[in-house]
């Protein structure tokens, strides 16, 4: 239309113009699909058609429809306002009526402008019944309303979740290995030597894990042994397994330092143990190197974001 | 006219030959034949006392001009001294009488007397010649009631001279305590005669009244505005002692005027007058008496006048300055009638045009602001009621059922509380006895199981006979033996037991909340009368109706939650729930040419309002410009609904004046068939006795020739027993057609019939229906049952009551019935060709949209064209309308 913008002519000549260029618009025209032949109604098809229309016409209809049509015919011109050609609203209009507005003194602030309503009472429920059905209905409506509502509330949340989830096991998974890394450094081929309680919090949990299993795995070769020499094992006691240098680890004894570790967010355990291996092992968790020393030249940063 | 003189002829030689129906026909060819032509005046003279309100002569220039004069001089000279020495010869003959009256024994008889002899003799009591005498007649009046101070005042044994009980009463500062002494007696100050014991008794139980205490209030409010509004509740006493207040300070007899107190329902004007009548010890119709349609019990000594709100709003049509009135009293002004409206924005603008008119507003109810409001802030007195205090109970959960829940509680009442009558609002006549029916059969089972007392079920409603309807006085019934559980009775009652009627003993009410309204509504022109929810001030007026004997319970079947949410603070005002045409003819006929900005209390939403005018349009009764035409002028001469009285107009044009005048009368009356739950059957096999094949109509024309005739009229209690038609009804048309044939006679509308064996007899009459109700015609709906309304297009079905037999293309009804269904009632065959040839404009088939309707209307124009052709050329075409 860059033509139409910049030419000077007149606009009728401009349209006419227009016209013309849209009457030669080949390119946009469409070809109307060729309709099927009209299939010639058989006189057959044409009679029972014919027959079918009349019994549709003439067939009484049911007290339920008739009621239901006249109700509607009735809705429709209780909607309907009187049209400003009667002559009703001629003669009002002389007398300087204007549409909308409302009869009698100016100043009365009580005159209607709307007609009052209709309502025909159909049973013979109480005064509140009406509205007390409605709001029953209105509740329940809401009741399947706010199930639904909140069905698509979590389904809304689901992916979030998902994603949420993953990101906690990754977080742990790092978690896991910082704490690997850190034993590793920490306590080369110690085992079960140094008393749980004195390891280092950041991995006491590895150690005290490994305990648990250890005695549950050792709890079930009792249980499976305990069939045959029950009574042997059943014999020994407190001393004899102090004697026997196999310290109990009290499971159930309450370790609030590992606790208040533990109740800590994935992130932030992991920022600890990442924070940790650095300052005392000059070792980036994301590097997956030692450094020489505290400098720790060649590291990009503090972040699993600065490694990427 | 040649045509017609033939067919009375005709009549006349053949009517002795079919002797079946002589029966039916003769009392109307003989009504026709005793109203020949003669000079209205003569015609006049039988029926003109009762219809005194039609024949108020506009007050002429000269005539207002006296009265002004007359009351300047109030305060110099003594009233009394006028009348006698202007009217001094006429006074003389008064006298005589009254001599005579003193001499007799029964003042009351000789009272008769003296009414019998004047009105043979005396050219005075015709009231088409009233206005000439009409000042004399007071002032004779006046002499002869209080004013013969002079003179003969000294032939009198009497103590007291009236003269000076008059003189002594400064018009408009008077007080309680002067009014109190002439009150005492011992002579009537009104009438001078003797006061009887009678009256003396009744005096101490009205200054037992609780307005009594307020007298003199009252006064120093009337004396100082020309508005008042005066709210006092249910048993106050206002609406009889009000108006007896004003007569003694408004002095009315000295001012050749009246006081007129209006009411909104014809039995509370008649009864309240009898009432008043007998409190002031004068005899109804004498210095109290009433006026209602179709009724005037009033004479020239006449100072207060109850009436209907409509008869005043007629007087004013023809004395737009209300003239004759010193006082107006609109009572149960918190009802908000139509004709109440209607007058209070008349009033507003007469009341400027005359400073000397007082107009006092009496309500019910508390919400008088607004009438304050409306009226220039006008003082506003309130006196309580004498009520007791009245419990409420709501029910925890909202009725599944309202009339099964009504009948429980009764029940429970019944069995459960102590001493005391039952008052259970329903909403009309079919769940009234239905309900009635139930209770008793229940309370019979408490009687024999529970060993309750007995209980008496009495029904009430409008179209209950009055001796039925007196039942509900009946003291409850006795205990079945000595000592035993006490019997009640138990009233189940429309909503006229809420204001207009009060039983005393009532101690319980069962308010379930309904009652049925009229409802109107202009896009599909239907006024029906359907059951909705009251509103919180009818339920306050209910409740009170417990308490006015003594403390008082009310149950109402709804919760409290319910009241104060679901029910509207008041009930709309009738303007807004009504056809207006009536009263918008009303109007224009008083001189309101801007319907627009009348000020109404409540004006209608403007779209009745363009109804009614185009209505009053099509009916030729308003001209396009809005002003009144002379058919309009005409049509307001009648009581009746615009319709009502076009058809009547035209009447004599189709040679059935006589038979439309019936009709008239009967669709003006309460339903004439009675159907009796109990013999339906019969009731339906006696009414298929006069049932014409066109229509209800038709039938009820039989049903009332059959009624006037010599056999039914030798029994006709009995007749109209056996043959299932309600006695009351039928004589009720018949006083109405008597009404209505005097103003006919009065406006010179021909009273012309057929011969019944003419084969055009019936369809005359139907023609005739179609001039005035052309707007409420229904065409059928292809092969089914149903109907369409012309123009609205509303789904219809025919009421099951109808007679009418053949499956008519096209009908008019009288009545749009709005209930799950919509019904039309009364209905009468038509054809297409008469609306079109009778009511061209309204059926112009331009106007119509596309359907069925215009497809037939078009079809039928069609058929004449080709009709015409066929007659030959030159002559008009139908639709050339």
């Amino acid at each position: 239309m860059t033509r139409a913008a910049t030419s000077p002519l007149p606009s009728a000549l401009k349209s006419a113009l227009d016209d013309n260029h849209e009457e030669d618009d080949y390119m946009s025209m469409t070809i109307a699909e060729p309709t099927k032949p009209i299939e010639k109604e058989t006189y057959t098809a044409r009679r029972i058609r014919k027959q079918r229309e009349v019994e549709a016409r003439s067939r009484p209809k049911s007290k339920a429809e008739l009621a239901a049509a006249a109700e509607r015919e009735r809705d429709i011109a209780l909607s309907t306002a009187l049209p400003s050609t009667s002559k009703g609203f001629q003669m009002m209009a002389k007398l300087g009526f204007k549409p909308g507005s409302a009869l009698g003194a100016t100043t009365n602030p009580h005159a209607r402008t709307e007609l009052l309503g209709v309502v025909v009472k159909e049973d013979r429920g109480g005064v509140g019944m009406e509205n007390e059905k409605k709001r029953k209905f209105r509740e329940e409506a809401a009741a399947v309303a706010g199930l639904e509502k909140k069905q698509k509330a979590e389904e809304g949340d689901y992916r979030e979740r998902v994603a949420r989830e993953r990101e906690e096991k990754r977080i742990e998974g790092l978690c896991w290995g910082a704490t690997r890394v850190l034993e590793g450094l920490e306590a080369p081929g110690e085992g079960a030597n140094v008393p749980v309680r004195k390891v280092n919090v950041l991995w006491r949990g590895l150690v005290k894990e490994r305990e648990e299993n250890e005695k549950e795995r050792r709890a079930r070769y009792d249980l499976l042994q305990s069939l045959s020499k029950n009574a042997s094992y059943a014999d020994e006691d407190e001393q004899d397994r102090q004697a026997l240098g196999r310290e109990e680890e009290v499971v159930d004894e309450e370790d609030e330092e590992l606790d208040a570790f533990k109740a800590l967010e994935g992130k932030e355990k992991l920022r600890r143990l990442v924070e940790y291996l650095r300052e005392k092992h000059f070792y980036c968790f994301w590097c997956k190197c030692k450094y020489e020393d505290e400098s720790m030249e060649g590291c990009p940063g503090v972040d699993e974001d600065d490694h990427d | 006219m040649d045509r017609r003189s033939d067919s009375q002829e005709h009549g006349r030689s053949k009517r002795r030959k079919t002797a079946d129906m002589d029966s039916r026909t003769d009392p109307l060819l003989a009504d026709m034949k005793e109203a020949p032509p003669e000079s209205p005046e003569s015609s006049d003279d039988e029926g003109g006392v009762k219809l005194e309100g039609y024949y108020d002569r506009p007050a002429t220039p000269t005539q207002g001009k006296r009265v002004k004069q007359e009351k300047k001089n109030v305060i110099v000279i003594p009233e009394t001294l006028q009348g006698h020495d202007r009217f001094g010869s006429s006074s003389k003959k008064r006298q005589r009488e009254e001599e005579e009256h003193d001499s007799k024994p029964n003042p009351y008889l000789a009272h008769q007397d003296e009414k019998s002899t004047k009105e043979e003799s005396d050219p005075k009591s015709n009231p088409y010649l009233a206005h000439m005498y009409e000042e004399e007649e007071v002032e004779e009046q006046g002499y002869n009631g209080y004013s013969n101070g002079y003179g003969k005042a000294l032939n009198r044994t009497n103590g007291i001279s009236k003269a000076s009980t008059w003189a002594r009463f400064p018009r408009h500062k008077t007080t309680a305590a002067m009014a109190k002494k002439a009150e005492d007696g011992p002579n009537n100050p009104f009438s001078g005669k003797p006061l009887s014991s009678q009256y003396f008794n009744i005096l101490r139980t009205r200054r037992n009244l609780p307005v009594h205490q307020q007298r003199d209030e009252f006064l120093g409010l009337y004396q100082k505005s020309q508005f008042l509004v005066f709210v006092g509740e249910t048993g106050s006493g206002k609406t009889t002692q009000i108006p007896q207040f004003i007569l003694f300070d408004d002095k009315p007899h000295i001012q050749h005027k009246l006081v007129a107190c209006t009411q909104p329902r014809r039995v509370a004007a008649m009864s309240v007058a009898q009432r008043v009548a007998n409190e002031m010890d004068v005899n109804l119709g004498d210095e109290v008496g009433y006026s209602i349609r179709f009724e005037d019990v009033t004479s020239q000594k006449t100072i207060l006048k109850y009436m209907t709100d409509g008869m005043l709003l007629r007087e004013a049509m023809h004395d737009n300055n209300l003239q004759r009135y010193s006082t107006i009293i609109l009572d149960e002004a918190h009802e908000r009638t139509l004709a109440t409206d209607t007058l209070m924005g008349l009033l507003k603008e007469v009341a400027q045009r005359r400073p000397d008119l007082k107009i006092v507003i009496m309500s019910a109810t508390l919400d008088a602001q607004r009438f304050q409001s409306y009226f220039n802030d006008a003082p506003l007195l309130a006196v309580p009621g004498r009520t007791h205090p009245v419990q409420i109970f709501y029910t925890p959960e909202p009725e599944r059922d309202y009339v099964e829940a009504s009948i429980r509680t009764v029940l429970q009442i019944h069995a459960g509380e102590p001493e005391g009558d039952i008052l259970l609002f329903l909403t009309g006549e079919e769940e009234i006895e239905d309900a009635c029916r139930k209770i008793n059969l229940e309370a019979d089972e408490l009687v024999r199981e529970a060993d309750a007392g007995p209980l008496k079920v009495y029904p009430l409603y409008g179209t209950l006979p009055p001796q039925q309807q007196q039942r509900i006085f009946d003291p409850a019934p006795a205990p079945r033996k000595p000592g035993g559980a006490p019997g009640r009775k138990c009233i189940v009652s429309t909503n006229i037991a809420e204001t207009s009627l009060t039983i005393d003993g009532i101690v319980y009410v069962v308010d379930p909340g309904f009652s049925k309204q009229k409802v109107y509504n202009p896009r599909i022109r239907v006024e029906s009368l359907i059951v909705s929810p009251i509103s919180k001030a009818s339920a306050q007026q209910r409740a009170g109706r417990a308490g006015r004997t003594r403390p008082g319970k009310c149950f109402r079947l709804y919760t409290e939650a319910a009241f104060k949410k679901e029910l509207n603070e008041t009930t709309y005002p009738e303007f807004l729930r009504s056809n207006i045409s009536s009263t918008v003819l009303d109007l224009k006929k008083v001189g309101i040419d801007d319907l627009v900005h009348f000020d109404l209390m409540d004006p209608p939403p403007p779209e009745t309002l363009i109804r009614a005018l185009e209505e009053l349009n099509y009916l030729a009764c308003l001209d396009d410009d809005g002003n009144l035409t002379h058919l309009g002028k005409l049509a307001s001469e009648f009581p009746l609904d615009p319709t009502l009285a076009v058809m009547l107009i035209s009447s004599p044009e189709f040679y059935c004046s006589n038979e439309i005048l019936s009709l008239t009368a009967l669709l003006s009356v309460p339903q004439i068939f009675v159907r009796p739950a109990s013999a339906r059957k019969r009731a339906d096999e006696m009414k298929a006795l006069f049932a014409h094949p066109d229509g209800d109509h038709l039938t009820m024309l039989n049903v009332y020739h059959a009624f006037k005739s010599a056999e039914a009229q030798a029994n006709p209690k009995q007749w109209c027993h056996d043959h299932f038609l309600s006695l009351r009804a039928l004589q009720s048309a018949d006083s109405v057609r008597q009404q209505l044939r005097q103003i006919m006679e009065r406006e010179e509308l021909e009273l012309v019939s057929a011969p019944f064996e003419h084969k055009d007899y019936y369809t005359n009459i139907r023609r005739a229906l179609v001039a005035g109700f052309f707007m409420q015609v229904a065409k059928k709906e292809g092969s089914s049952k149903t109907y369409v309304t012309v123009k609205d297009n509303q789904n219809v079905l025919l009421h099951p009551s109808t007679v009418l037999q053949q499956e008519s293309e096209w009908l008019l009804y009288n009545e749009f019935v709005l209930t799950t269904k919509n019904y039309l009632r009364t209905v009468t065959s038509v054809k297409a060709e008469w609306l079109l040839d009778i009511a061209p404009t309204y059926y112009d088939i331009t106007t119509f949209g596309k359907g069925e309707v215009k497809n037939s209307l078009q079809r039928t124009i069609n058929k004449i064209r080709r009709k015409e052709a066929t007659k030959g050329p030159g002559r008009p075409k139908t639709n050339a309308h």
